[in-house]
C-alpha cells in the first residue's frame, strides 16, 4: 500500500503542473489563438518567481512565501503572453512564429539575467514548502495519504483551477463568447462580441497559468531552476490535444500522462515493478503512443476549436 | 496613426532595453578581478567554461589553485570569461589571455581538449594546463599533447572509492548511484564507488545493496527527482549524485524524505568539488582537487620542469582526489579512519579496477563479493 500512495504522491508532482498548463493553453486555443509559447512562458514564470523566492530566502519561508511567488509567475506569464497576444491578435502574425519566437527568448533572458544579477545561471532556492500531514483530512483512511501527505499546496490550486475552468468555460457568459470566437469569431463580431477582447483574455489566462505552471514544475523536482522547464511545455499542448481541449478529459490527460511519468523514472524503487523487468523507455514511450493512437481515432471528428490558429479578419465571411 | 505611434514606442522601447543589456555586460566582463602588480600584463591566466568564476565547480576550483600560487609568489593574475560557449569562443578567450600576456593559461575542463589542440601549436612559447582531458581535434581522429601543454586526468575510481567506503563503514548498507552520462569519468566515479562499499562491506561482514543508474543527462529533471525518491522510499540511505546538475535532483529527493520522516534519513555523496554547501543533506564529496593539480602544475613551470607533453594523473599519490572531510557529516567515521583507507589505498592495499569498456556494473565489476547491484538502464 505504502509503493501505491508513493507512486500517486509522485503523479501528482508530475500531473498538476501539466494540468495547470494544458488548462492556460485550452483557454488560448479555445478563443482562436494557438499557443505554442507555453514552453517559454513556464519559463518565465518559473524564472522570476524562482528569484523572488531565492532572495527572499531567510525571511520569509513555508507556503506564504510560495503563495506570493506563485502571484508573482502568474504576473510574469500575463506580461511576457501579451507579446504573443499582440503578434498574434493586433499584427494577425503567423502564431507559430510568435509562439516560437517567445519559447526561444525565454531560456536565453533568463540565463542573461541571472547571470547578471548574481554571476551564476542557476538560481538557488530552498524547498520549504513541502506539508507533511494536512490536519484533519491526511486522517482519513486511503485518500487521506494519497491526497493529502507529502503535498504541495500547488496540488489543490491546481485542483480549484480545473473547477473554476470548467465552470468559467461551460457555465458563465464569458466561457461562451469565448469558444464562440474560437469556433466561428466572425458569427461571434456580427452578435456584437468584441472578439480581440475574448481573444486578448484567452491569451492573458493561457499566461497566467502557465506562468504558475512553471512555478509548480519546478519547486518540488530540484533545488534550482537552470533555465528550463525540461520541455513540459510541449507536453502540456500534447496533454491538451489528448484531453480534446476539454477540462474533464485534460485532467484525465495529465494524470495518464503524470502516472507513466512517475512510472517510468520510479519504478527502479518500486519492488514489483523491477522485478518485471520492463525497461524504462517502455514506459517512457507509453503515453506518446497513446497520444498518436487517439489522434487516429479522433481525427476525424476532432473538437478542435475551428478557428484556432487563423488571424480574425472581420471581413471575412 | 495609433498604430503607427505605437509601432515607433515599441521599436524605441526595445533599442533601449538593448541599450541598457548592453552597459551591464560591459559592466560584468570588466569585473574580472585583477591581482598581483598593477602591470598591464598578466603572467597567469585562467580561461573560464560555460559556467562562472563562482560555479562551485571546476572553475572556482581550478582558479582556487591559480590565485594560490600567485598571491604566494606574487605574480600578476586574470581571469577571463568567454562571451559565448563553443570552440571558437573558447579559442578567442585564450587568444584575449595571451594578448593580455599570459605565460600560462589555466583550461578547467574537457570543454577545452578542442581549444587547446587548436592553439598549442600557435603559441608555442605559452603554456597551458588542460584539466580533465587530453587534446584532441574535432572528431576525435587525432590526439596530441603539445610540449607546451600539460593534461591532467583524474583516478575517479579512487576518489569513488573512498566516498563508497567511507559510507558503508558509517553503517549504511543501502545505497545508491545516480550518474549523468555513461561517460568514462562518470563510470570510473561509479565503478570506484561500488568497488569502496564492497571492499568496506567486506570488513564489516555486512551486505550491501546498491540501486545503479546513469540518468543519461547532466541536467536536474523531474525525472531524475523521481528516480531518487523512489529509491529513498523504497530504504536507499545514501545516494551518490554524480553528474552535473542530477546530483540537485538527488538533493531536492533527500530534503523532501528527510522533511517527510523529520529526521535524517536520507544523505547525498557530492561530486568533484566539495557540495556541502548546496544542500544540507550532503555528508561528503568524491572530490577532484582541483586546487591542489593547478597549483602543482604552476609551480612545476616557475620550477623549470614543467611536465608539457604528457599527461598528468592525479589520484591518491599526487593529492589529486579524495573524499570531502572538512565538513562531512558522518555518524562514527572519523578522519583518523579517513586517514586508514587513504594510507591503505596508496599502499596498494586495495586495487581498483577501472577500465570504462563496458559500463554495465554487474558485467564488468564480477569480484563483488559481498555487494548486490541492481543496475537500472
Amino acid at each position: 500500500m505504502n509503493i501505491l500512495y508513493f507512486l500517486i504522491q509522485q503523479t501528482m508532482l508530475f500531473t498538476i503542473p501539466l494540468l495547470i498548463t494544458a488548462l492556460g493553453g485550452m483557454f488560448s486555443e479555445r478563443s482562436g489563438i494557438v499557443n505554442i509559447a507555453l514552453e517559454g512562458i513556464m519559463t518565465m514564470g518559473a524564472f522570476t518567481s524562482i528569484l523572488f523566492l531565492h532572495f527572499t530566502e531567510g525571511f520569509l519561508s513555508g507556503n506564504l512565501q510560495l503563495i506570493i511567488a506563485c502571484i508573482i509567475a502568474v504576473v510574469t506569464g500575463i506580461v511576457f503572453s501579451v507579446f504573443h497576444a499582440i503578434a498574434a491578435i493586433n499584427l494577425k502574425a503567423d502564431q507559430t512564429i510568435s509562439g516560437t519566437a517567445l519559447n526561444m527568448f525565454a531560456p536565453a533572458f533568463a540565463i542573461f539575467v541571472a547571470r547578471i544579477i548574481q554571476g551564476v545561471q542557476q538560481v538557488q532556492f530552498a524547498n520549504t514548502f513541502l506539508i507533511s500531514n494536512v490536519p484533519v483530512l491526511s486522517d482519513i483512511p486511503v485518500i487521506g495519504s494519497m491526497f493529502f501527505k507529502n503535498a504541495y499546496i500547488t496540488t489543490y490550486i491546481g485542483i480549484v483551477i480545473l473547477i473554476i475552468s470548467s465552470i468559467v468555460l461551460y457555465k458563465t457568459k464569458f466561457g461562451l463568447r469565448l469558444r464562440a470566437c474560437g469556433e466561428f469569431p466572425q458569427a461571434a463580431d456580427a452578435a456584437g462580441i468584441n472578439v480581440y477582447f475574448m481573444q486578448y483574455m484567452g491569451v492573458i489566462i493561457s499566461g497566467a497559468l502557465a506562468g504558475l505552471g512553471g512555478l509548480v514544475f519546478v519547486v518540488p523536482t530540484s533545488t534550482n531552476f537552470n533555465a528550463t522547464v525540461s520541455g513540459y511545455g510541449f507536453l502540456a499542448l500534447a496533454v491538451l490535444i489528448f484531453g480534446q481541449w476539454k477540462p474533464k478529459y485534460i485532467l484525465l490527460a495529465s494524470l495518464f500522462f503524470g502516472f507513466m511519468k512517475a512510472v517510468s523514472s520510479g519504478y527502479s524503487g518500486i519492488p514489483v515493478l523491477l522485478s518485471l523487468n520492463i525497461s524504462q523507455y517502455i514506459y517512457k514511450m507509453v503515453p506518446y503512443i497513446a497520444t498518436v493512437i487517439v489522434l487516429i481515432f479522433t481525427s476525424k471528428n476532432s473538437s478542435a476549436p475551428k478557428a484556432s490558429g487563423i488571424p480574425f479578419d472581420k471581413g471575412k465571411r | 496613426m495609433k498604430k503607427k505611434i505605437f509601432s515607433i514606442l515599441v521599436v524605441l522601447v526595445m533599442v533601449f532595453s538593448l541599450v541598457a543589456c548592453g552597459n551591464a555586460t560591459v559592466s560584468t566582463s570588466g569585473s574580472a578581478e585583477e591581482g598581483g602588480q598593477k602591470a598591464e600584463t598578466f603572467e597567469l591566466a585562467l580561461v573560464t567554461d560555460l559556467g562562472t568564476i563562482d560555479d562551485k565547480s571546476f572553475n572556482q576550483g581550478a582558479w582556487e589553485g591559480l590565485t594560490k600560487y600567485a598571491k604566494e609568489k606574487g605574480i600578476s593574475y586574470k581571469y577571463y570569461q568567454p562571451q559565448e560557449a563553443g570552440t571558437n569562443a573558447y579559442i578567442k578567450t585564450i587568444q584575449l589571455a595571451i594578448e593580455g600576456g599570459a605565460k600560462l593559461v589555466v583550461c578547467p575542463g574537457y570543454l577545452f581538449e578542442e581549444p587547446v589542440y587548436e592553439v598549442q601549436e600557435r603559441y608555442p612559447d605559452v603554456r597551458f594546463i588542460l584539466l580533465d582531458g587530453e587534446p584532441h581535434n574535432a572528431d576525435y581522429s587525432s590526439y596530441k599533447t603539445g610540449n607546451n601543454v600539460m593534461a591532467i586526468l583524474y583516478q575517479e575510481d579512487q576518489a569513488g572509492f573512498l566516498a563508497g567506503y567511507a559510507a558503508v563503514k558509517d553503517g549504511n548498507t543501502n545505497l545508491g548511484f545516480m550518474g549523468g552520462m555513461a561517460v568514462p569519468a562518470v563510470v570510473r566515479f561509479g565503478f570506484g564507488y561500488l568497488q569502496g562499499i564492497d571492499a568496506a562491506a567486506k570488513e564489516l561482514g555486512v551486505n550491501c545493496n546498491v540501486m545503479y543508474n546513469y540518468t543519461g543527462g547532466f541536467a536536474a529533471t523531474p525525472e531524475a527527482q523521481n528516480m531518487a525518491a523512489s529509491w529513498y522510499a523504497n530504504g536507499t540511505e545514501v545516494i551518490f549524485g554524480c553528474g552535473g546538475a542530477v546530483g540537485n535532483s538527488v538533493m531536492s529527493a533527500a530534503e523532501s524524505k528527510n522533511k517527510q520522516e523529520n529526521s535524517f534519513v536520507a544523505k547525498v555523496i557530492g561530486v568533484d568539488v566539495d557540495q556541502y554547501s548546496e544542500s544540507d543533506t550532503v555528508i561528503t564529496s568524491a572530490m577532484k582537487q582541483l586546487a591542489n593539480s593547478v597549483y602543482t602544475g604552476i609551480n612545476a613551470f616557475y620550477n623549470g620542469n614543467f611536465p608539457g607533453g604528457t599527461t598528468t594523473t592525479f589520484n591518491v599519490k599526487n593529492d589529486g582526489v579524495g573524499a570531502a572531510m572538512e565538513h562531512a557529516k558522518f555518524n562514527t567515521f572519523s578522519q583518523a579512519d579517513y586517514d586508514k583507507v587513504y594510507t591503505d589505498l596508496l599502499d596498494g592495499k586495495y586495487t581498483i579496477s577501472n577500465s570504462t569498456e563496458n559500463t554495465n556494473p554487474n558485467e564488468a565489476l564480477t569480484n563483488l563479493t559481498n555487494t548486490n547491484v541492481t543496475y537500472v538502464e
